[in-house]
Order: structure tokens, then sequence, then C-alpha cells
């Protein structure tokens, strides 16, 4: 019973990444309307980037703030360069040119840092035991950190003037232009957004395992998962969906074992589509 | 003529929908455009309000010709446009329906004066608009698209989802509407009843102005009556 706990909050964990990758990947798809394969290299950036910006600055608070940052330019620097060209063509086209910028992501930090593993140099810390379960100080951490991160997002996307366009935009992209929205300046803040948020998702991953040029795009599979078990362009159900797919990842392991923990997330995916495609929390008509 | 259209043409890929029409409109009045389903009508809105993938000829907003300018900044000058089908943002509380719109002066109080002037949505101005009914549907459109207080509103079928009852109250509304000097253009498949508010009316065929002139010597024309206006 205690193990099972101790692997569900490992499960929250690793559920809380993912939430946070689903999010990134649901923000543009309800948005910018297409599946974005970049968000995993993306969230590999914000890793290298906090890891830098912590060996630069010597706080790992600034190193995470330069870390979004990195991930908020990624994400504005990918939609100006490639996917505004794209708008007008199929999700298709789109999905392909984000496989693309993922992969220029990942080669490139791979021939900056090498394709070693790095690591958050943290102080240990020995873990709390609360009723006999053993709970990492740091966990707590991370923890806190994603959430300040997605009640930051819910409150740019609710109780800002740019969230309210953006959903909008999500609604109806043509009603949102004769309401007299400026589709451009949403789509810019869209994609610093998404790209933050991948950030955060990368760095606090970095922080629980390694950093290493692989680990992101390791992560796509359960982010699509988690956001279309969501309800593809649901927010709050893409975090859901996230925690619960890790929960679900990790107390399976026992019986699945670790190398095939990953399976799962491709047969949640399979299962979501075939029954239930609007997820858990999506509105039908959400898909266009 | 605050509006006026000369030979616009223009579709959705390479085939033309829209071949050659003139039309115009004044200061305070209603024009009401009919037609059979499918002689474009809503592409004719389209092509006005900025959202017709491709457009030839001229637009002019107060002589100023408006065609290579983009559906947010045409909104921002003073077209405001009531689709035919999804006017609303159904995830948006009915006052962020409101309140999401830009080029708006002073906003607060143009929600205020709004909400005021739709009773049924200030009692539920924090639902989603997905709650609301498909007449409460049609006067939250017209409060978005006044939010900029508009000079000439572009109206898509407004009367086509309403129940019956409630037909009267929405030409009255846009009656209403003209006589603050807002310009009308006004689509619509009521044609009788909406030329009986109307100032001119036209008639769209095979995307041309089939006919064209003064709303009482229209409702008055044989031809047109029995060839478009159906016995309604
Ligand atoms: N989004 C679109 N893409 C391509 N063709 C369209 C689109 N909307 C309408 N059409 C075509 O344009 C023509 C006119 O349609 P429309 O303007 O909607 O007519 P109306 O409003 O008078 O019923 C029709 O032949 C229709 O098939
Ligand atoms: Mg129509």
């Amino acid at each position: 019973m205690t193990d099972l706990l101790e692997l569900a909050i490992a499960g929250l964990m690793s559920g809380l990444v993912i939430g946070l990758a689903a999010l990134a990947v649901t923000l543009v798809f309800g948005i910018a309307r297409f599946a974005n394969a970049a968000t995993g290299d993306t969230m590999t950036l914000g890793a290298y980037a906090t890891l830098g910006g912590t060996a630069a600055t010597g706080s790992l608070i600034a190193g995470g703030a330069i870390g979004i940052l990195a991930g908020a330019a990624a994400g504005v620097i990918a939609y100006a360069t490639v996917f505004r060209k794209l708008e007008r063509r199929s999700p298709v086209a789109a999905l392909l040119a984000s496989i693309g910028v993922g992969f220029v992501i990942r080669a490139g930090l791979g021939l900056v840092y090498g394709h070693g593993q790095q690591v958050f140099q943290l102080p240990l810390v020995r873990p709390w035991r609360v009723w006999g379960i053993r709970i990492q100080p740091t966990d707590l951490e991370i923890a806190a950190a994603a959430l300040a991160t997605l009640a930051a997002v819910f409150l740019i996307l609710h109780a800002t003037p740019i969230g309210r366009q953006m959903r909008a935009v999500a609604d109806d992209p043509d009603l949102a232009r004769v309401s007299g929205i400026a589709p451009r300046r949403v789509m810019i803040a869209l994609w610093a957004l998404a790209g933050g948020v991948a950030a955060v998702a990368g760095c606090l991953l970095g922080i629980k395992t390694v950093v290493a040029p692989e680990m992101g795009w390791d992560m796509l599979l359960p982010a699509f998962a988690a956001a279309i078990l969501g309800g593809i362009g649901h927010p709050v159900g893409a975090v859901v969906a996230g925690v619960l797919l890790g929960i679900a990842q990790e107390t399976a392991t026992p019986w699945v074992g670790f190398t095939y923990k990953i399976a799962l997330s491709f047969a949640v995916l399979l299962l979501v589509l075939l029954v239930r495609p609007r997820g858990l929390f999506g509105r039908i008509e959400g898909v266009r | 003529m605050i509006l006026s259209l000369e030979a616009v043409t223009g579709g959705y890929g390479e085939v033309d929908i829209l071949n050659g029409i003139d039309l115009a409109l004044e200061a305070g009045s209603i024009l009401t455009v009919a037609g059979t389903n499918g002689a474009g009508k809503s592409t004719l809105a389209k092509a006005v309000v900025g959202l017709l993938p491709r457009v030839g000829g001229r637009i002019r907003l107060d002589g100023r010709d408006i065609v290579g300018l983009p559906a947010e900044e045409r909104a921002r000058a003073g077209i405001g446009y009531v689709p035919q089908v999804a006017n609303v943002f159904p995830s948006l509380t009915i006052e962020e329906n409101l309140a999401v719109v830009e080029g708006v002066a002073d906003r607060r109080g143009r929600i205020g004066a709004l909400l005021a002037m739709f009773p049924a949505l200030a009692e539920r101005r924090r639902f989603r608009a997905q709650s609301l009914s498909g007449g409460e549907r049609q006067q939250l459109a017209f409060a978005r698209a006044l939010m900029t207080a508009p000079r000439v509103m572009v109206l898509d079928e407004p009367t086509a989802a309403l129940a019956p009852s409630r037909v009267a109250e929405s030409f009255e509304r846009i009656a209403t509407l003209a006589r603050t000097g807002i310009a009308v253009l006004l689509i619509e498949q009521r044609a009788r009843q909406a030329l009986a508010i109307s100032h001119r009316g036209a008639i769209l065929d095979g995307g041309k102005v089939a006919l064209a002139g003064p709303a009482a010597d229209l409702l008055a024309d044989e031809t047109a009556a029995r060839l478009f206006l159906g016995a309604g």
C-alpha cells in the first residue's frame, strides 16, 4: 500500500510535467489549429536554458526565468519564420513543419551541448516521512512551480484582454476579426505563452530526472495522449488528463515493467481516438 | 453614400461567386438584399466585411476604398457585422463577448449601455453564450456588432434562427437602428417583411443584381413578386 502511494506520488509528479506539456499542445491546437510536434523539443530547450541560466546567475529562480524566456522566444521565432507562412494551408502541412522545427532545435542542442546527460546540481535533501510515506521536498517545490504556472496561464486566459482575445480566436477566428481583433498580436501572444509553458515543463522534468537532447521528444507521445484525452483544445482537460496519465503510468510500472510504461500513453491515445474522440472534457464542436 | 460597391467580383477559390455587383447605401437607410439560396448573399456580406478571400472591384466606405483593408480594420473603421450562423463566441460569457471587441472608445460605458438595451442579456451577463437561446444569441450578436458604434451594419438573415413570434420584434429593432443614423445592409429571406421596413431593395441572382430599386417599387413589381419574393 505504501509502495503504491509512493508510486502514485511519483505519478503525480510526472503527471504535472505531462499536464504542462499537454497544456502547451492544446493551447496551440485550440488557437493555431494544429498539433505542434515541436512542443517536446521546446521543453528541452527550456531545460538547457534554465541549466545555463542557473550556472550563469547562481540562482535557480533566475535560471528558470531565463528558461521561460528562451521557450517563449523559440515559440515566437518558430511562428514568425515557419508557422505564420502555413496559416492558410492544411493542418498536416503545419504538423510536418513542426516535426522539422523540433528536429532543428534538438539537433542544435545536441551540437552545442553534446549528447551526454547533464543534471541540475541541487543540494541533497533528506526525504520526509509522513505516515510512513517518503516525500521528497524537491517534489513539493516542483509541484508548487507547476501549480503556479497553471495558475498564471489560467489567469492570463481568463483575466486579461489578450487572454480573452485568445479564447475568442479559439472559438471563431473570423468572428474575432470582424470584432476588431488583429490575429497577429493574438498569435504572437499564443506562441510566447505556449513556448513558456513548454519550457517550464522541460525545466521541471530536467530537475526531476536529467537533461539530455532527447528528453522532450520522448515526452511528446504522453503529451499528445493527454491533450487528446483531455479534449483537444481544452486547457483544464489537458492538465487533468496529464495528471491521470502520469499516475496511471507509474502505478502500472510494477505490472507492465519500466520499459512498457510509455506504451500506456499510446494505448490511451488509441483508445480515446477510437472510443471517445472528443476526450473527457471536449465539446464535439470544439474540433473544427 | 456611406457605403458603395462598384463592379464587385470575388469568391472563395478560383471561381467567381460574385459577378460584378453595384450597390449603394445611404446613412440611416436600410437596403434589403434578397435572393434564393446560393445566390451569393452571404458571400456579398463577407466581401463587404473583409472575410472573402478574393475580391475585385471597389468597395467604398465614406468614399475611401476599403478593398485592401483587413477585416479587423474594417470593423474598427465602422462596419458592424452579424453573420448568418456562428455569430457569438460560445465559450465566452455574455459580458466577455462584448468586452473582447477591439477598437471601442469607452468600453465599460458601451457595455453598460448595450446591456441596458438588452435586459435579457444583462440578467445573464456571467453565463457563457452557448447557454443562450436562439433569440438571445441574436441579441448578443447585435450587441457585439454595436460595440464599435458602427456606421454601417451588415446583417445576414438576422431572423432566420428566430422563433416566428420573435420576427416582428427583430425587424422593429433593425428599423430603430436605421433611425439612429446607422446604414443597414439587410440580407433577408423574409423579403416582403424586410422590404416593408427598407428604403431600397436589391435581388441577387447568380452573383449579380437581377433587380434593384426603391423598396416600395419592388414590393409592387409583379416580376419580382413572382420570381423572388414568394407568397410570404
Ligand atoms: N466557404 C465557402 N467556400 C466555397 N464556396 C462557398 C463557401 N460559402 C459559400 N460558397 C458557395 O458560394 C455560393 C453562394 O453562397 P452564399 O453566398 O452562401 O449564398 P446565399 O447566402 O445567397 O444563400 C454557393 O454556390 C456556395 O456553394
Ligand atoms: Mg446565406
